[in-house]
């Protein structure tokens, strides 16, 4: 690694593609439906005819933009442009109704920066011992990852714990719909054949959180999003003064979506999820989030990023793929003779150093580019008349969710799961217990059959499940996760009952 | 139709009627999981469905002994709702006869109707419905040239 890979990166050439990359993933990225991985897929045949470099600067300037380009719908239509953007409408949905969308909008730039600044560096400097940790992972440890995923539950279900783990468990039950992964049994599709493909997770996060929106939105005359009166300027200094603030927030969750990225399978949803729940556990008193707390859009747009770069890593140390996009950027660097692996790092060296500093490069572009297209979407999203909006929305639910798998059945569930996802939420059960139950049960249910066929042809099922070093370290992250809020919420209680004895 | 506001004090007849049903599904899935041929794909959706009914009973019980008088479904016109989603499941009835912009022009209109609150008069009407048509087809474009998808 020295300044000449720099300077590769730095040619007009690299610069131009990183710049149409970032551009191009921010816009396809802010389309619901069309997901990271549905951005790089669609423009790798672009790639074919370029020096590889150059070809691995603009797919990673394409991924970088459109997990970021995810946040816009999250914030300004309550629907994440990307399974990575869904703890970005917890507080940035409830931020543009209250008239900070263009705040939101600019805060999520700032830590998508960041976050990605964070997870190049980790590939720049830590990627062959990190790749490590992606080996260590076996079944048994992804089991626990998905448990540690749904204990976040409890942080995520503001008000009723109870519905949130009904809810959590009624994700986990659609999660099993259609054929079975590891045995092929058809399962719950009771002889409807829309029902053999399963529930497919975009299709039912565009469903679950789109579609109550537009039902609300057509039931009464009100605005959908606050107007501030007088045209006031654009808030960047605030957003940077708002992060500064947060600069721990940013470089935790940052580091949490590097190590979340390394491991293959998990990706850019799960990350931001459990990033959002570190926030809110760590939070102060005066913070509500999942009202319009600043600190919980920054901690999952840096935790999102931040997968790219962590992603990376066993994608060029080790060859496995850390996200699904890395997976299709993986088949493109075959497709130009590149192998991956521990070599690629001392025989071609040049290549992918290049392309790190072209990362870094693009991570850099997505500041001016995504403030820019930020705050035209912001205004058109608010100046356009609801009579419109709603309409352009549902044409854009239904083609996104068709696009997936061009199915309509994917339509009719993503329809038909929005409209339940209403009532649900109607009654104090939300969508985002749902939606982590989705996500996370065929993880749990593939990492518990692999861990208990092992463990049972080894003889040692309890080893199998609790001797592991990793296992165990998850398993006590679990239950502090899931007795903090407890433990916090007596300790706030003692807090009050002393100040009211002291005032009296 | 508009709906009257929530009063505090009554039951939660809402939450009872969705955890019932959860419970239901929750049974369902039991009964559903004797026909599986293989041991694996029986364990998973076994737990989940115990997990679902166990809560559901939970949040039964809470829910009776602390009713919450603010759940419910609010302000707001029901045909307007109702509306919006009928047309946008015709729509996915129609598309495999009529194809995609015939069939979401059912949608679109659903929705066109259902979202407008100020009433309609001839020049409002023809410029919706050129805005409908310019974003259909400009997405309509978008998705089946430049990003290849097959849309019927």
């Amino acid at each position: 690694m020295d300044f000449e890979h720099l300077a590769n990166a730095l040619t007009l050439t690299n610069l131009a593609l990183a710049l149409f990359g970032v551009v191009a993933g921010t816009i396809i990225g802010s389309i619901p439906g069309l997901s990271a991985t549905m951005a790089v897929a669609v423009l790798v045949p672009i790639t074919f005819s370029m020096a590889p470099a150059s070809a691995l600067i603009l797919l990673g300037a394409i991924y970088t933009g459109a997990i970021y380009g995810g946040a816009y719908s999250a914030i300004l239509l309550n629907t994440p442009g990307t399974p990575s953007a869904i703890g970005t409408t917890f507080d940035g949905y409830p931020m543009a109704k209250r008239g900070d969308g263009d705040l939101a909008v600019a805060i999520a730039c700032y830590a998508s920066v960041f976050g990605g600044m964070v997870g190049a560096l980790a590939l720049l400097l830590l990627a062959p011992p990190l790749s490590s940790v992606a080996l260590a992972f076996g079944p048994v440890e992804y089991l626990w990852l998905s448990i540690f995923g749904l204990s976040l539950i409890a942080s995520l279900s503001t008000g009723n714990v109870l519905k949130g783990l009904a809810g959590g468990a009624f994700g986990l039950l659609l999660s099993c719909v259609g054929v079975a992964e590891i045995s092929a049994d058809i399962r719950l599709t009771f002889g409807s054949p829309t029902m053999i493909g399963g529930i497919e997770v975009v299709g039912a996060l565009i469903g679950l959180y789109c579609i109550p929106v537009l039902i609300d939105l057509v039931a009464t005359p009100e605005r959908h999003l606050k107007v501030e009166q007088g045209g006031r300027a654009v808030r960047f200094r605030e957003a940077a003064a708002i992060a500064w603030r947060s600069r721990v927030n940013l470089l935790r969750s940052s580091v949490i979506g590097t190590v979340i990225g390394i491991l293959p399978g998990a990706g850019g949803s799960v990350a931001g999820l459990v990033a959002y729940s570190e926030a809110k556990r760590t939070a102060r008193p005066d913070q509500k989030f999942g009202e319009g707390e600043p600190d919980g859009i920054m901690a999952t747009e840096a935790a999102n990023n931040a997968t790219v770069g962590g992603g990376f890593i066993p994608t060029l140390v080790l060859g496995i793929p850390g996200t699904p996009p890395d997976a299709v950027i993986l088949g493109a660097l075959l497709v130009q003779g590149v192998r991956t692996g521990p070599t690629l790092f001392e025989g071609g060296g040049s290549i992918v150093y290049t392309f790190i500093f072209g990362l870094f490069i693009a991570t850099i572009l997505m500041l001016p580019t995504g403030l820019l297209i930020g705050r035209y979407a912001y205004k058109t999203i608010v100046t356009i008349p609801k009579t419109i909006l709603v309409p352009a929305v549902g044409f854009m639910t239904i083609i996104g969710t068709f696009a997936i798998r061009n199915s309509v059945s994917d339509v009719v569930i993503m329809i038909t799961l929005g409209s339940v996802g209403w009532v649900l939420s109607r009654f104090g059960f939300a969508a985002s217990p749902i939606v982590l139950g989705l996500i996370l049960g065929p993880i749990a249910e593939q990492g518990f059959v692999q861990a208990w066929i092992i463990g049972d042809a080894t003889g040692n099922l309890a080893g199998m499940f609790f001797g592991r070093p990793i296992s165990l370290g998850i398993i006590a992250f679990t239950i502090l996760s899931l007795l903090y809020p407890v433990i916090q919420s007596r300790r706030t209680r003692r807090l009050l009952k002393m100040q009211a004895n002291s005032n009296d | 139709m508009i709906d009257a506001a929530p009063t505090p004090g009554r039951k939660d007849v809402g939450t009872l009627a969705v955890a019932s049903l959860f419970i239901g599904l929750g049974l369902v899935t039991l009964h559903d999981v004797t026909t599986y041929s293989d041991r694996d794909s029986v364990v998973f959706p076994t737990f989940v469905a115990c997990a679902l009914i166990f809560c559901s009973v939970l949040v039964i019980i809470r829910s009776w002994l602390w009713p919450s008088p603010h759940n419910g479904f609010g302000s707001g016109d029901w045909w307007r709702r109702l509306l919006l989603v009928v047309t946008m499941l015709a729509a996915c009835l129609v598309m495999p006869f009529s194809g995609f912009l015939p069939a979401t022009a059912i949608a679109f209109a659903g929705g066109l109707v259902a979202a407008r609150h100020e009433g309609w008069d001839a020049r409002s009407a023809f410029v919706f419905a050129a805005s409908g048509v310019f974003i259909m087809a400009g997405f309509y474009a978008l998705f089946r040239f430049a990003l290849g998808v097959p849309l019927p």
